[in-house]
């Protein structure tokens, strides 16, 4: 088990303490990240795919009450539960941005306005070792420049109001990359970006995972992005697990209603589907509810069986 | 078929950046123009330029409505008040668009207020029809926009759009802030709409899997030109400009096999005529 993954997620189930009562947010979600492999997660706004990336990091608020466990296996070092971790735990620091690190949507918001780019590269070097100034400025000099930037020297004084949304895109992935974490969760990282960025983006990051062989989780809800990025995909509907398998598997032939649903609502897909099917299978999609376990299929991926 | 729009030569500038440069254009009645390009081509400016939320530097915009062909730009503030229910607008921000503190019903009502339109009876009666034009339920006339999702929120927008009967409706990235299921749904109101009320949309989106779905004729925008127009169909098959064939290079395919190669801006002819 842990040869192959960085990451097991069993059970996590997590509930959010509202005044209206309390809302489940993740029912039973269990999946694996394979090592030196990108696993997309799917699904509309509200499925449970940024609680799920958001356990990880171990960044939900206090209302937020989790059971299940989410195990991460370092390349070099003992599994560490992160769900059991206490709050004042150093692991805990050491483990966010360190061997776990993020890239969020909105470029803009993830970056302070008040800091020059390179001293917001520079610290998460400072952050996680023992390093000098001038060390952690040349290492983000280097990083910024394996992300695609040009006169980096330069841009590094620059703040980053001056950057263009796919420039502070690129500087939020040196950033994330720049402590070498195992793994690299990206939530919804080109959503904000026009669609030609969006391609240079996706170029990007699928580039640096082959380079640097770590794992990513990658959270969308565009079905094109995710066929070009991932190798293995992970379809979330309403806190659940829906199906999980190889991203030709899923999208080629997948095997659950709400996958297909997904597949027909993308704009261009009555091309290929008809109406009729788009409307039946969105009337499978909202029959969802009362799932079972997930099975496993005879081509070994897992597919949720459902009793209507 | 019927010309609703013709926009000649318009041009807009900011300070000494020029935003809009001499665009030209026809829109029939009933159909749908899209407008494509990245941010800062000038898509918004363009569109907003048309409607008078900004007053453009030179250029016509003639519209042909009730009263006939009209130059939109030679009208005074008052001369342009009945034209404004001709043309309504749909917003991208389906949070930012609604008033937080007004209940659904006062939001759809508020147009016909402004235009003096019916007696209270008449109007709450509207917002029913409409409300049910939109597929939401009756109950949610009592509610405001916090109860509702971005995929409703987006309908209660086309709703305070609509209900005036307008002949022209501009949607500024209506759908790119909706998750691509509740979009597929929105997008198919809008196309019944269409053909229920006959309705002509300016249609302006970045993503172009959209466009090519939605619209019938395209106009593809880079740094405030217009570097091509057409069907849709023949400008997407076969891209006249290089700037049009990089947009297309960039769609990321559902088809895993087929590989994303974006083109090299460095490597096209991006020079403007």
């Amino acid at each position: 088990m842990s040869a192959n993954n960085l990451v097991s997620i069993n059970n996590l189930t997590v509930e959010f303490k509202t005044e209206l009562g309390s809302v489940t947010a993740l029912k039973d979600v269990s999946f694996d990240l394979p090592r030196n492999c990108i696993t997309a997660v799917v699904g509309e706004s509200g499925s449970g795919k940024s609680v799920t990336s958001n356990s990880i990091m171990r960044l939900l608020p206090d209302s937020a009450q989790t059971s299940g466990e989410i195990i991460l296996y370092p390349q070099k070092s003992e599994p560490i539960s992160i769900t059991s971790l206490a709050e004042k735990d150093p692991r805990l620091r050491s483990l966010r941005g360190g061997l776990v690190s993020m890239v969020f949507q909105e470029p803009m918001t993830a970056l302070s306005p008040v800091h020059r780019i390179g001293d917001q590269v520079a610290e998460a070097v400072l952050c996680h070792r023992e390093v000098s100034k001038e060390a952690a400025w040349s290492e983000a000099a280097s990083m910024l420049e394996q992300v695609g930037l040009t006169d980096v020297q330069q841009k590094m004084r620059m703040y980053p109001f001056e950057f263009s949304g796919g420039m502070r895109q690129r500087v939020i992935i040196a950033m994330a990359l720049i402590c070498h974490p195992q793994l690299l969760i990206c939530d919804e990282p080109t959503t904000a970006l026009d669609v030609t960025i969006q391609a240079e983006i996706l170029v990007l990051i699928k580039s640096l995972q082959q380079k640097l062989q770590n794992s990513v989780l990658f959270i969308t809800h565009d079905l094109g992005v995710v066929a070009q990025v991932a190798d293995r995909v992970v379809v979330m509907y309403d806190g659940q697990v829906l199906e999980v398998g190889d991203v030709k598997q899923i999208l080629k032939n997948p095997q659950h209603p709400y996958t297909c649903h997904l597949l027909a609502s993308m704009p261009g897909a009555e091309r290929r589907t008809t109406k009729e099917s788009k409307q039946k299978n969105w009337a499978a999609g909202a029959a969802l509810g009362g799932g079972t376990a997930l099975a496993t299929a005879e081509d070994g991926r897992q597919v949720r069986e459902f009793v209507r | 078929m019927t010309q609703l729009l013709s926009v000649k030569n318009l041009c807009k500038s900011f300070g000494d950046q020029l935003i809009v440069n001499s665009v030209s254009f026809d829109v029939n009645e009933s159909s749908t123009l899209g407008i494509v390009g990245e941010s800062g081509s000038g898509k918004t400016t363009l569109v907003r330029s048309i409607l008078r939320a900004i007053d453009p530097d030179s250029g016509s915009v003639r519209y042909n409505g009730e009263a006939g062909w009209q130059n939109l730009h030679e009208l005074s503030a008052k001369e342009l008040l009945p034209l404004r229910r001709e043309v309504q607008m749909i917003f991208q921000d389906p949070f930012a668009s609604l008033n937080p503190r007004m209940t659904v019903q006062t939001i759809l009502e508020e147009p016909l207020v402004i235009h003096d339109l019916g007696d209270k009876a008449w109007r709450k009666q509207r917002v029913m029809e409409m409300l049910e034009k939109v597929q939401l339920d009756p109950s949610s006339a009592a509610r405001f926009p916090h109860a509702f999702s971005g995929g409703q929120r987006q309908r209660i927008g086309i709703a305070r759009a609509l209900i005036l009967e307008p002949r022209l409706v501009v949607c500024d990235e209506s759908v790119s802030a909706l998750d691509v299921s509740v979009q597929s749904q929105i997008l198919d109101l809008l196309k019944a709409l269409q053909s229920e009320l006959g309705l002509t949309y300016l249609f302006v989106a970045h993503d172009l899997r959209v466009v090519r779905e939605f619209c019938d004729e395209v106009l593809v925008m880079y740094s405030g030109n217009v570097v091509e127009q057409g069907p849709v169909e023949e400008v997407f098959n076969s891209p006249d400009h290089d700037y049009t064939r990089l947009l297309l290079s960039a769609i990321p395919s559902p088809d895993p096999d087929e590989k994303l190669d974006p083109l090299d801006r460095a490597t096209l002819n991006l020079q403007l005529a």
